[in-house]
């Protein structure tokens, strides 16, 4: 029993940085928008974040500036693919090259000092519950902010009249043009959501996670969180449930290997990507929930007419 | 890339003549001249680990020779193709000594190398030499088994922990003589492995380190690029030693030791030996006798008797007289692999592909 709530809770922080960026690409691509640079936006904002703690700032500035360095980044790719209409897909990667040269530049002489991390809470009374509070109320806030992001995610895309728009662009930017949304803007604000919220998923690893700064210390997370999307066909639970299956089948494999289990460690560390390539193959035998929220104009860039 | 003037290729001319008339030792062709050197990085110069090391050996160059050493640094340089074309631009634009810092760099370097006589080659972990390629490579497992003696001492569940990136000799070996030096205080050790097959994810390293603990692991070894693992053991109040660099700031007040590499020997030997015209390549495997590898501070709450158990395993095995490999030596299944009386063999220890009695985990 310990040992499962010790993989549980495990699982729900390892999963954390991942629904920060996939939720937020999520919103970028049902804008339509496909910024595939959430790596280099990540390591932006967990070389800021930490730049801002060694500069002296309380925590909750230096989650801001790891927000910002995510937005600053953002809308790089922004000017590039929407105002001068680049392919999305060259912009991106040029951004996640990007970011992971700028992250480095930036993070140089903090490698050797340990961050001081945002601590768990310890909720009177509801922490000590045993195996309960151990599985629900002992974590750092940003956990819990994570489950609050999703909710307004979820609660902006289908119960706000800013997100049927924003919607309605992703399906169709001509129409919505046409009855006089402001698609370029529109685009805007959600490329830079989502650069947001990947810097706070960056922050998340370098401050709370693996309290230290090295070099592409994403190791990948970010191209992670883009697949998330993909396998959730573009709907917010779906995101958490994968990224808790990508992150359980992490540590499960960590424990098989840790008990000595008879089975070679290369096999092993291949498991969460087998088991997410499973259940998306499952997924996709219904060819209507794999495409129903699928945003139609993704990747393509808009030119308003008339 | 700066186009060649005439004068560059009479001067080319005279001096590749100089050095044929030195029986083809690459040498540099004037001793007014600047010594020239390149070095190539795996990845940025960090502020710790694999790279920052071997950058402390080139700073050794830069004191020494001072300003009679003209050195070019190129680094992350990972991808073997992207390799290739900087080991050839470097060779090309003159440098006379030329450090490659990764197993990733060996293929590049040995198609290089044949094309540049005049050029000494220094390869890091490289696996085959050649006439002007030559290479180096650390004894890892002599600073585990050291290391190894003082966790026996101080682990209460006789569990330990060790984390590699992937299962290959030069991490199976340090991973099985921890464990030998382990034992060699407390027969009855054990020790669970995670392979993370990876170069590098700190957050996998975490979970890594916080799977061992949880499974009673109360010293972490983690050979890995990266504090992640001393880190996590210091907050769970687990012992941990560290590698490459000292990792002590990380440790909480855990941090055993650490087995650290030193390659400064290595680099002023090569610049000392190619300056004075007398480099050949070789081949050489350096441990604790050569200070390569060393051990880094003990933890200050050791007892006098652990650290002195420790240093004299250092002692011992510098001077030969401990060998971490020595026999009786059986593997996991209990098949003695080396008789009482002797010891694994060089090729043994550098392709060694089995775990010792004591270790819990599979090898592919």
């Amino acid at each position: 029993m310990d040992l499962f709530v010790s993989m549980f809770a495990a699982t729900i922080i390892a999963a954390t940085p991942l629904i920060f960026a996939a939720l937020g690409e999520l919103v970028v691509e049902k804008s339509g928008v496909l910024n595939l640079g959430i790596e280099g936006m990540m390591l932006a904002g967990a070389a800021f974040g930490v730049w801002a703690h060694f500069a002296g700032l309380p925590m909750i500035v230096a989650l801001a500036a790891a927000i910002l360095a995510g937005a600053a980044a953002s809308l790089l790719f922004g000017v590039l693919a929407l105002t001068f209409m680049t392919n999305q897909y060259a912009a991106g990667l040029a951004l996640a090259i990007f970011g992971t040269g700028v992250s480095a530049f930036i993070g140089r002489g903090f490698g050797s000092t340990p961050v001081e991390a945002i601590k768990p809470m310890n909720l009177p009374w509801l922490s000590d519950i045993p195996i309960i509070g151990e599985m629900f109320f002992r974590y750092d806030p940003l956990v819990y902010f994570a489950f609050v992001m999703f909710g307004v995610v979820s609660w902006f895309l289908y119960r706000t009249k800013s997100g049927l728009a924003l919607r309605a662009i992703g399906e169709s930017p001509d129409s919505a043009h046409a009855i006089g949304f402001e698609v370029i803007r529109i685009r805007y604000l959600a490329v830079m959501f989502g650069g947001a919220m990947a810097g706070l998923g960056g922050a998340y690893l370098s401050l709370v996670y693996t309290p230290l700064w090295v070099e592409n210390m994403t190791a990948g997370r970010g191209w992670i969180a883009l697949a998330l999307v993909v396998f959730s066909a573009w709907r917010p639970m779906r995101v958490i449930l994968g990224a808790w299956l990508f992150g359980g089948m992490t540590i499960l494999q960590l424990q098989g290997q840790a008990i000595g289990l008879s089975v070679p460690s290369e096999f092993l560390s291949a498991l969460p990507y087998l088991a997410t390539i499973a259940v998306l193959v499952l997924i996709s035998r219904n060819r209507q929930a794999m495409t129903l929220d699928f945003p139609v104009s993704l990747g393509k860039p808009f030119r308003p007419k008339g | 890339m700066k186009r060649a003037t005439r004068r560059d290729i009479l001067k080319a001319g005279a001096s590749a003549g100089l050095a044929a008339g030195l029986a083809g030792l690459p040498a540099i062709s004037q001793a007014s001249e600047k010594l020239k050197i390149g070095v190539v990085y795996v990845s940025p110069v960090s502020d710790i680990g694999w790279t920052k090391q071997h950058s402390l050996g080139v700073e050794t160059i830069k004191t020494e020779f001072g300003e009679n050493a003209e050195i070019t640094v190129i680094d992350n340089i990972f991808r073997p193709q992207d390799a290739e074309r900087v080991f050839r631009e470097l060779a090309g634009s003159g440098n006379d000594l030329v450090f490659g810092t990764s197993f990733s760099h060996g293929t590049p370097m040995q198609k290089v190398a044949p094309r540049f006589p005049q050029t000494a080659f220094e390869h890091c972990s490289g696996i085959k030499h050649l006439k002007n390629l030559g290479t180096f490579e650390a004894k890892y497992f002599e600073g585990t088994y050291v290391a190894g003696v003082a966790a026996g001492h101080v682990s209460k569940s006789a569990k330990i922990g060790f984390i590699g990136g992937f299962p290959i000799p030069d991490i199976v070996g340090p991973a099985n003589a921890l464990l030998r030096g382990a034992q060699s205080v407390n027969p009855d050790i054990t020790c669970n492995v995670i392979f993370l097959n990876s170069w590098f994810d700190p957050g996998k390293e975490k979970e890594a380190a916080k799977t061992l603990i949880a499974q009673g692991c109360d010293v972490i070894c983690s050979m890995t690029d990266t504090a992640t693992g001393v880190q996590v053991a210091g907050e769970s109040g687990a012992w941990s030693i560290g590698y490459a660099s000292d990792m002590a700031a990380f440790g909480n007040g855990k941090h055993l030791t650490a087995f650290t590499l030193n390659w400064a020997p290595v680099y002023v030997q090569a610049a000392r030996d190619v300056a004075g015209g007398t480099w050949t390549s070789s081949e050489r495997w350096l441990g604790l006798a050569d200070e390569v590898v060393q051990i880094s501070p003990y933890n200050a709450d050791l007892s006098d008797e652990v650290v002195a158990a420790a240093e004299t395993a250092r002692r011992d095995i510098a001077s030969g007289a401990l060998h971490p490999f020595a026999g009786e030596l059986r593997d996991q299944g209990g098949t003695v692999r080396v008789e009482a009386g002797q010891v694994l063999s060089v090729a043994g220890i550098r392709g060694i592909d089995w775990f010792v009695e004591g270790m819990i985990g599979k090898l592919g």
